[in-house]
């Protein structure tokens, strides 16, 4: 467990030699040690297929490569940050809302079709996460940014969770998601209920939802 | 369930935050404060614009740089006053007989017993003695002990340290690959090649993300040599040699003229 949460905003990580951990430029508060920040080309890990790739999905969010020994603190923008420990599940977050990363972390990206399809990319248009997520899978932590607050709703086969799509952050486990649309005539004269688009999330996971909708 | 909870003057506290980002001062006497940062106050308290004759003795001992004097303003009488700025995050600190150098933007009151002194560093202010001080922070305050290297959007301030020095992380710019990074800008920068650095000990305030407050006006200091940020003699390079033009005055210093 890499990070600590200093407070609602800033999180600690420990780095270890050999230890690699990623961070979004410019999102190092202060360190303690012997630690180098360097740019990262690729945008993560994995060579230039891979980077290539994330430049294509358009989830190429200008990284550096934190290495070293000793502590380092992060934060950015007046964010709210959450860490979420994995243990071999993957996440799926925007590349943009990915404060750090532990180098152990498998980082890949994701096509939105292919979770249902044209429906699927509507609903990348709609969530504002476009066509592609980042997925990050393995053992490992992640921070991820919020507007306001991070709310974790668990997914159960039994219990779907609807979510707002501007609300949404980020989401693990074998989740399928849906985008339900409740358009009805009132939205066409303008009376709607500014609700039509919805997000619903079945299967075993966890949800991450925001306390705003607004987005990064 | 809990409904709101209401103060009135008795329940608000004293001298002690009301919320994150309110501070409620429990005001016998006097004290200082940034302009339009009240919002609101129960008793009889007085706002006076600093610079008018009564106050004189006051802004002398407590005010060593009356230059930006006016962006104060004294709170005088008896009653609560409610301090907050912006929804930005609002701490107390108390000094004991101590020094804390802070930026100007984030000091928003001090207690008259605290002396405001500019300091050295251009846009920072420092206060000396003892007494109370209300600070606004974008984010939640976290303190931490030197040695440590800061971003320089995160400093707040700093409490018994030396004063911080520059410091440059260029590992990534050496060598063949770094130099061609270096002229061309090809790979981009990481944005963290330059912290303050902090030694020796003391107490370093750092605030949760990098976006700065605003910065106040330290007013400026006297025209003389040898004072940073003055307008005196600037600061000539140790070379005597005329200077290149633009970028080029680098590239002469790198061949050693």
């Amino acid at each position: 467990m890499p990070f600590t949460a200093l407070n609602s905003r800033m999180v600690e990580a420990h780095i270890t030699p050999g230890q690699r951990m990623f961070s979004q430029r410019g999102a190092m508060l202060a360190y303690r040690g012997e630690v180098s920040f360097t740019p990262n080309i690729q945008g993560g890990q994995g060579g230039i297929g891979s980077m290539i790739g994330r430049r294509i999905a358009g989830e190429a969010t200008p990284l550096m490569t934190v290495e070293g020994s000793g502590t380092v603190m992060f934060g950015h923008g007046g964010h709210h940050v959450h860490v979420v420990d994995l243990t071999g599940e993957t996440l799926f977050v925007e590349a943009d809302r990915l404060l750090a990363f532990d180098g152990s972390l498998e980082q890949g990206t994701m096509f939105m079709g292919s979770q249902g399809g044209v429906m699927g990319m509507v609903r990348g248009q709609v969530t504002g996460q476009g066509l592609f997520t980042t997925t990050l899978r393995g053992h490992g932590s992640a921070a991820v940014m919020a507007h306001g607050g991070v709310i974790e709703l668990p997914v159960t086969p039994q219990r779907p969770v609807h979510v707002d799509p501007q609300a949404y952050v980020a989401h693990r486990g074998e989740i399928r998601n849906k985008l339900s649309a409740a358009l009805g005539w009132r939205e066409f004269v303008g009376r709607g209920s500014g609700e039509a688009f919805q997000l619903e999330l079945s299967g075993q996971g966890t949800v991450y939802v925001q306390a705003s909708e607004e987005k990064l | 369930m809990t409904g709101p909870v209401i103060h009135d003057v008795q329940t608000l506290p004293a001298d002690d935050n009301v919320n994150p980002y309110a501070f409620s001062v429990a005001l016998d006497g006097q004290w200082f404060l940034q302009k339009g940062k009240m919002i609101a106050y129960y008793g009889q308290i007085d706002f006076q614009g600093i610079g008018h004759g009564r106050l004189d003795r006051l802004i002398a001992g407590s005010f060593h740089s009356p230059l930006h004097a006016t962006d104060w303003v004294v709170a005088e009488g008896r009653g609560k006053m409610l301090l907050a700025d912006r929804a930005f995050d609002v701490n107390s600190f108390d000094l004991e007989d101590g020094n804390l150098t802070i930026r100007s933007g984030n000091l928003l009151a001090f207690q008259p017993s605290l002396s405001l002194k500019q300091s050295i560093i251009p846009g920072f202010l420092t206060l000396i003695g003892t007494g109370k001080f209300v600070a606004a922070s974008n984010g939640p305050v976290v303190f931490v002990e030197p040695p440590i290297r800061v971003d320089p959007q995160a400093l707040v301030g700093w409490a018994d340290c030396p004063s911080p020095c520059h410091h440059y992380d260029h590992q990534y710019l050496r060598g063949f690959l770094g130099g061609l990074r270096a002229h061309t800008g090809i790979g981009g920068v990481s944005g963290e090649e330059h912290q303050f650095e902090f030694v020796g000990a003391g107490t370093v305030l750092l605030q949760s993300t990098e976006a700065l407050m605003p910065e106040l006006e330290t007013g400026a200091v006297p025209d003389e040599a040898g004072v940073p940020g003055g307008g005196g003699q600037a600061a000539q390079s140790g070379s005597q040699l005329p200077q290149l033009p633009g970028g080029l005055g680098g590239l002469q210093r790198r061949f050693g003229l």
